[in-house]
């Protein structure tokens, strides 16, 4: 039992990542209504350029490693959307799709080229503390990837509710065609909409890295598909449903990874998938069906 | 010259990969279960020749024949959910396959060697070729001689009235439906032909690398199988073709010059052909152009 | 003998009761004419005879049967084809497959056995699809891309893919929509000449110098109801029509 608790509490902790980058998904899905399947390698690309302050000035602070991955993954970002979605008709969204895969390969490569392919370390804040109530434990580096997500989470939601530039961004994604007949520049609020998941991308990497102690290429495939997951359980452009499906995921791969073994753990991901697939297709914050 | 007959054995490899997308595409699902299916064709097949000793063509149509069951049975749910779900339900069903195979051990002890599929070591010793005496040449062109097969019943396919129902539902569900088309029937259909084209694929895989395993068949691969369709155009079959030995014969091999360059070329080559050639390299209007150059006209003539 | 029959057929959007317990009857034979102020359910009431959206409550009988739950495309089947408001073609066929497409009617099942209807080529269907190509003035542009074609030519092209599922009853969706007085005259030809062939016609249309000059009986809808049904000149007579047109207190 309290195994389970125990790892039940560490994957919810680490799953605030995980609904980071099905935030960055769901977000752009929701704006633009296209999948950028080259999201998380460029989360990861985004936590790697935090590491050059390492190389620049050794013994950096954590935090500013962290501020810079966050900065570094906005910029990503914002080339990812010129490379990616400027120039591509909207009516060839296979385009769009394949040329986001071709990004995949692109930042994995630079990320392979520039580090031999190597794992590195990766900097964190509190891994040296263990908060303890009897057997059962809480990471202090896991709380600080928590906190960390939620205080960015919190940021994206006001940023999203209480400016204009969220309203724009609401009002895109509801009817683009009326929110240019509006003035709204749509590809403003596109280009906009990248940086902002590619800011929070850059720093859900840096919370992965800080979390699991290293960087590694090896890390984008299998976030890729955990981000999708995410999404999907969430329910397609629903940012409540991508936090709770992230922590959802975090604490349900934790718990099997305890109990079935690390080579099976995707496998239950997967199935769990597949259940909300079936009974559940619009995921657990479905979007309202409109009329037509 | 045995260099060329490998690359050409990968090309024809890849293409009918590219080919079972392709059919699928027609009908506007974007799969990425592609590679799942040629996981399973790779591994029945390797298990039919290694360990029931059967020989390679029977082994292929089975494989090619689980692969349509295969997909068959992924098609009818997962083909009730749309656009980006279909595209994330499939890559999932794809990691599940590759998931599964990394758990899948089942050895049988041949002459002393344990022969099969051992999870994360892969299947070894898939030597059906070198055991019964073919040279790269043969294999080679029973490669091709299996693509052109697979790319006339495509061509064929696109000629008749079922390519343009495929097309007419790819473009508009709703005025497809409209004029009495089963959605459900078409897009199943497509997914299971796509299946056994895949099947089949990985079988021949499996045969002429003689080892595999599970982190072949990954999301990369799926995306490869979308790639050459979507490079290429969906026009035409040729276009997939052209796409695969644009990839595998130029992108892959004719860059190896440039050391790890070449891999950081591949990405931004894609992303490039994307924003120039948004439709692919054979696009309608190019098709109708090479048409017209040809003297050839439809439909009235 | 009634071809098509609603009764008491609803269709609400959350509060919005698009379609509110509408009762029809479209005669074989007949060319009846759906009319009524924008957003007043002539669409909705079109999506759900096709069979789109499932009506909230009521009943559709088709030739005798009822429609139930039937999907759209086997509706198709029993003889319902319809155009669309907004023209959907397949646009990136040519018009000769647009058509081709379309051949899937029980008529087609009937003469031509599976292999030949889904993998035979051209050969085989080339009278009739010539015909339907001829009839719409579309003779010269069979290899053409449905997508490259003009706006006139797309709607003419819409209406003979309807026509090329073989139905009994055909329902156009605004059809004159964007159109030139002397079009909408060749328009008003070419439905008559649809009816000559046997195909029943539901009209759905704003412009009025086509249903008055075309229809054999006018329904007209507000706000999802019916408020009149009866002849064209009977129409033009009403006085809950005008006002429901021109507007008014109690509209």
């Amino acid at each position: 039992m309290l195994d389970f608790l125990q790892s039940l509490s560490d994957g919810i902790l680490f799953g605030a990542t995980y609904a980071l980058i099905g935030i960055g998904f769901t977000l752009v899905f929701g704006v633009m209504h296209k999948l950028n399947l080259s999201y998380a390698a460029a989360s990861v690309g985004g936590a790697y350029c935090g590491l050059l302050v390492l190389k620049l000035a050794a013994g950096a602070p954590a935090l500013v490693v962290f501020f810079c991955a966050f900065l570094a993954g906005g910029v990503i970002g914002l080339f990812v959307y010129l490379a990616c979605f400027h120039f591509i008709p909207i009516s060839n969204p296979l385009a769009a799709l394949m040329a986001t895969v071709g990004m995949l390969l692109l930042i994995d490569e630079i990320i392979v080229h520039e580090t031999d392919g190597m794992p590195l370390n990766y900097p964190a804040l509190f891994d040296d503390v263990m908060l303890r109530f009897g057997e059962f434990t809480l990471r202090g580096d896991l709380l600080m990837v928590f906190a960390v997500s939620i205080v960015c989470m919190a940021g994206l939601l006001a940023l999203l509710y209480r400016t204009r530039l969220g309203l724009a961004t609401r009002a895109v994604s509801q009817q683009a065609v009326a929110a240019q007949l509006c003035g709204i520049r749509v590809a403003r609020v596109n280009a906009l909409t990248f940086i902002v998941t590619g800011l929070l991308g850059g720093i859900a990497g840096a919370m992965i890295g800080a979390s699991v102690g290293t960087l590694s290429p090896l890390l984008t495939t299998p976030l890729t598909t955990k981000g999708l997951i995410v999404t999907v359980i969430g329910g397609l452009g629903s940012i409540p449903g991508a936090i709770i499906a992230g922590l959802l995921v975090g604490g349900f791969e934790s718990v099997l990874q305890q109990f079935r073994g690390v080579t099976e753990r995707d496998l239950y991901v997967m199935l769990l998938l597949f259940v909300f697939l079936v009974f559940r297709p619009g995921g657990l914050f479905a979007p309202r069906g409109g009329r037509d | 010259m045995d260099f060329y007959f490998g690359l050409a054995q990968i090309i024809g490899v890849h293409t009918l990969l590219g080919l079972s997308a392709y059919i699928v595409l027609l009908t506007g699902q974007v799969s990425l279960a592609q590679a799942g299916f040629f996981a399973v064709g790779a591994y029945v097949a390797g298990m039919l020749t290694v360990i029931a000793g059967w020989a390679i063509l029977p082994a292929l149509a089975v494989s090619s024949l689980f692969g349509a069951v295969v997909a068959c049975a992924v098609g009818f749910p997962a083909l009730r959910v749309k656009g980006l779900m279909l595209v994330i339900a499939t890559l999932a069903f794809g990691e599940a396959v590759r998931l599964f195979f990394f758990n899948f051990d089942y050895q049988v002890a041949k002459g002393g060697v344990k022969l099969g599929p051992l999870g994360g070591e892969g299947f070894r010793q898939i030597r059906y070729f070198p055991e019964h005496g073919w040279t790269t040449m043969d294999v080679m062109l029973f490669i091709w001689t299996l693509v052109a097969l697979a790319m006339g019943l495509l061509w064929w396919f696109d000629r008749s009235r079922y390519g343009a129902v495929l097309r007419a539902v790819g473009e508009d569900e709703l005025a497809a439906q409209s004029v009495g088309i089963n959605l459900t029937a078409v897009k199943v259909s497509a997914m299971t032909i796509g299946g056994a084209i895949a099947g089949l694929g990985g079988g021949i895989y499996a045969h002429y690398t003689t080892h595999i395993e599970h982190a072949s068949f990954g999301i990369l691969l799926a995306t490869f199988a979308l790639a050459y369709p979507i490079l290429g155009g969906l026009g035409s079959v040729f276009g997939t073709v052209v796409a695969a030995i644009f990839v595998q014969g130029f992108l892959v091999e004719g860059l190896r010059f440039l050391g790890d360059w070449r891999n950081l070329l591949f990405g931004a080559l894609i992303v490039l052909a994307m924003n120039v050639r948004p439709k692919g390299f054979l696009d309608a209007p190019t098709l109708l152009w090479i048409r017209r150059l040809f003297g050839g006209r439809r439909g009235a003539a | 003998m009634a071809l098509l029959e609603l009764n008491g057929v609803s269709r609400h959007f959350g509060g919005v009761r698009a379609v509110d317990s509408l009762d029809l009857s479209v005669q074989q034979g007949q060319i009846f004419g759906l009319i009524g102020p924008n957003g007043s359910g002539k669409s909705t009431t079109v999506n759900v005879i096709t069979g789109l959206f499932p009506p909230t409550s009521g009943s559709i009988v088709f030739d005798g049967r009822d429609f139930g739950t039937l999907p759209t495309h086997l509706r198709l089947g029993r003889g319902v084809a319809r155009t669309f408001q907004n023209i959907r073609l397949f646009g990136q066929l040519t018009v000769w497959q647009n058509l081709w497409v379309a051949q899937n009617s029980p008529a087609d099942r009937a003469r031509r056995g599976f292999l030949s209807r889904w993998l035979g080529g051209q050969g085989g269907v080339r009278d009739e699809i010539v015909q339907l190509l001829e009839f719409s003035g579309l003779a010269r542009k069979a290899d053409e891309l449905a997508a490259n074609l003009a706006f006139g030519e797309q709607r003419r092209l819409e209406l003979a893919r309807a026509l090329a599922t073989r139905p009994k009853l055909v329902l156009l969706d605004e059809p004159a929509a964007g159109m030139n007085s002397e079009e909408i005259g060749l328009l008003r030809d070419r439905i008559l000449k649809i009816r000559e062939q046997g195909v029943t016609v539901l009209l759905v249309e704003h412009v009025m110098e086509l249903v008055m000059g075309v229809t054999d009986r006018i329904a007209v809808l507000n706000f999802g109801q019916k408020i009149a049904e009866g002849t064209p000149a009977e129409i033009q007579a009403d006085a809950a029509v005008r006002k429901a047109y021109l507007g008014g207190e109690a509209a």
